[in-house]
């Protein structure tokens, strides 16, 4: 979901009384902190994932870029540096934007309907999708934009205080600050919250199975079903995110899937019954896929919108591959964001763009057959 | 490769000898593809030039750059009067192996001395803290020259060039007419080699997506976006003290005192004779070449592809001073 500068609010540091700070992220527009362009005057902490190389180079071992990383230099997501050998991620504890937002925005349809989500991220991405909605948090480096320290105690403690009952890392990637997610998703459920992450799932296998399990629900990106356009749109690669996804699936952890339809270049019929098909197969019927519209932004300005008929299209190829819960998503007031009992047929969560308009769920089952619907209900 | 004399340089210029040479008399600034002029400059390393030595090595390489009798007339004709001039510096690796504070401040001296405002000359890198670590100090309106980082000034919007999509630092695109690249001679961990064209990820927001593949053909899309092509007149590069090895960071045992500064109005050869010189103390050392150890230098074919310059090393021409 888009962050929109103007709408952007942080939610200040633990201290700060919860107040709310409208915020702008680049420092062009209101630099509070002098830029150090080696990072060494940004908070670092020890990186979790990396194996140190000869000659004071290390590799990275979080996510499938594996950067190798010269010292004083820093890997493609910009957030982790080379100093002296030691390998640093910048931002752990450092978030660039706090929000809170209903869960459906992220989006979750089947985790705690209605509920809020203390939202959070820091600066960096490990691709570069040329439509990335997120760019001006996702694209710069930690020094570029304004960040607050916002440690995991503080984070979950800030929920708590705005009535939030989930925390969710989202926004930019938190692939590139997941020794954050982890300590902060260990926090989250101390207090009795439920953290979730949303995410493109381009990590490396090792670091994913070390902090999915403490984790309520994931949601990950499949920007597309074909290896070309993650090389030419993205910058990444496929295979792993496919990985991720069956792994998230065997460890047990709440899934969903959003695909993002842009015109021409991913919203094929071939290619969203390729995609459709291999959920179906490989995941199961009741992984929820959203399949949600394009609109022009960063390095794709030259496309239009998608059309609503496309995505009416994408739902139903979605429906006849046998998946269960197929929703589509930007297009506010459309039945296709409704939550429908794949048994008997009843409208169950009734929605109008993030709002929850009617949960008819009873114990997480269909009122009417009974039948049991997959999800995170409490 | 035998050195040409500037003299020589000017014979062959006035013999129409090198090829794709622009500007005759005062259509604009001067290009000669292929030619790097030098000039020798002797000092240990972390010990500055004095003043004087550091006016005569810049002129020298300038006058040679270009066949021009002399450092302000060779000035004279990369610049003119009206232009805002930006000298990008590249300080990453700190005062031991930045460009010498005393070798750029004759450079601004022989710009105004050719005249240059000096107030629409400035000095600059990706922020004021690397230049203050590297021995400049900020000046923010100057005088004698201004001299400021980006500190993250960039465009609003990205614009692309190739494969990169990137926010400008709004000196380049938007405050200055000309450009200079002021590098130093040294390795580079994933590049091969960091000299003038590698200094230009200096300038934009984003140059850690721009790593792969050797940086290829990342360095030669960042020099060919119309913000640096249509304004870079000269590449400087600080070989006083260079370093074959260990780049882009300072690596004390891998410098050494090369005693030279090198001036064209062609990045890829400056960019091919800063290789060259790399690969000659690597071959003295007994060290693999570039290539050899895992990084062979790319991008100067694909910028000499895109006809930012010359990459072949029939047609380097080095001339001294
Ligand atoms: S997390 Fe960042 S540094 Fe690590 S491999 Fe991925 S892009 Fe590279």
């Amino acid at each position: 979901m888009r962050i929109d500068r103007r709408r952007l609010v942080v939610l200040g540091a633990a201290g700060a009384a919860g107040a709310l700070q409208p915020r702008l992220l680049r420092a062009s527009a209101a630099p509070k902190r002098a830029p150090g362009s080696a990072g060494d005057d940004l908070p670092a902490r020890e990186a979790s994932w990396y194996k140190k190389l000869e000659e004071g180079r290390v590799e990275c071992e979080l996510c499938p870029q594996k950067c190798t990383v010269a010292d004083m230099e820093r890997g493609m997501c910009g957030v982790r540096e080379n100093r002296g050998g030691t390998y640093f991620t910048l931002v752990h504890g450092r978030a660039c934007a706090v929000h809170v937002d209903p869960i459906e925005k992220k989006p979750f349809f089947h985790v705690m309907p209605g509920e809020k989500a203390l939202s959070y991220s820091t600066a960096g991405c490990n691709v570069e999708c040329k439509f990335c909605q997120n760019w001006e948090i996702s694209q710069f480096r930690p020094e570029q934009v304004q960040a607050y320290d916002l440690p995991p105690k503080a984070l979950v403690a800030t929920a708590k205080r705005t009535g939030a009952r989930l925390t969710a890392a989202t926004y930019g990637e938190p692939v590139v600050f997941w020794e954050y997610v982890r300590d902060a998703a260990a926090a989250a459920n101390a207090a009795g919250l439920k953290p979730t992450v949303v995410s493109n799932g381009f990590i490396q296998e090792k670091a994913l199975r070390e902090v999915a399990p403490s984790l309520a629900a994931i949601k990950i990106d499949l920007k597309s079903f074909r290896e070309e356009f993650y090389e030419e749109q993205v910058r990444g690669t496929l295979e792993p995110v496919l990985k991720t996804l069956q792994v998230i699936r065997e460890l047990g952890v709440w899934l969903e899937i959003v695909v993002l339809l842009i015109p021409t270049l991913n919203d094929s019929v071939e290619e969203v019954r390729d995609l459709s098909q291999w959920v179906r197969k490989t995941l199961g019927p009741d992984v929820p896929v959203h399949f949600t519209r394009f609109h022009p932004t960063y390095r794709l300005t030259d496309l239009p919108p998608t059309p609503v008929t496309t995505l009416e299209r994408s739902w139903k190829i979605g429906r006849e591959a046998g998946l269960n819960f197929v929703y589509l998503g930007n297009v506010p007031s459309h039945p296709g964001e409704n939550t429908t009992c794949p048994g008997c047929g009843e409208i169950l969560i009734r929605r109008v763009g993030f709002r929850v308009i009617a949960n008819n769920l009873v114990n997480g089952a269909c009122p009417e057959c009974s039948r049991q619907i997959p999800g995170v209900w409490e | 490769m035998r050195r040409l004399t500037r003299r020589e340089l000017a014979l062959m210029l006035g013999a129409g000898a090198i090829a794709g040479t622009t500007r005759a008399e005062g259509s604009g600034p001067v290009a000669l593809p292929g030619v790097v002029g030098m000039a020798e400059a002797k000092a240990k390393l972390g010990r500055p030039l004095s003043r004087e030595q550091a006016d005569r090595v810049i002129a020298g390489a300038m006058a040679a750059a270009v066949g021009a009798g002399s450092g302000v007339e060779a000035a004279a004709s990369i610049f003119t009067p009206g232009d805002t001039v930006g000298i990008k510096v590249n300080c990453l690796a700190g005062r031991s192996l930045s460009p010498r504070v005393e070798l750029v401040e004759a450079l601004v001296d022989l710009l105004a001395g050719a005249g240059v405002d000096r107030r629409k000359i400035i000095v600059f890198e990706r922020t004021s803290r690397e230049l203050e670590r590297a021995g400049f100090t900020i000046r923010r309106q100057g005088p004698p020259y201004r001299c400021v980082g980006t500190d993250n000034d960039y465009d609003r919007l990205p614009s692309s060039s190739g494969a990169i999509g990137s926010c400008f630092a709004r000196i380049v695109s938007t405050e200055c007419t000309a450009l200079v690249s002021f590098g130093v001679v040294k390795d580079h961990d994933l590049s091969g080699v960091s000299a003038g064209m590698k200094n230009w990820y200096g300038v934009i927001h984003n140059p850690n997506k721009y790593h792969q593949n050797g940086c290829d053909p990342f360095i030669a899309d960042v020099a060919r976006h119309p913000f640096i092509r249509d304004k870079l007149r000269l590449t400087v590069l600080d070989g006083v003290v260079a370093q074959c090895h260990g780049g882009p960071a300072y690596r004390p045992g891998a410098t050494f005192e090369l005693g030279l500064v090198s001036a064209s109005t062609d990045p890829v050869a400056a960019d091919l004779w800063a290789w060259q010189v790399i690969e000659a103390e690597r071959r003295r050392r007994g060290m693999p070449t570039l290539e050899e150890a895992g990084r062979p230098v790319r991008f100067l074919a694909t910028a000499a592809h895109h006809g930012l310059g010359v990459d072949h090393p029939d047609r380097l021409r080095l001339v001294t001073a």
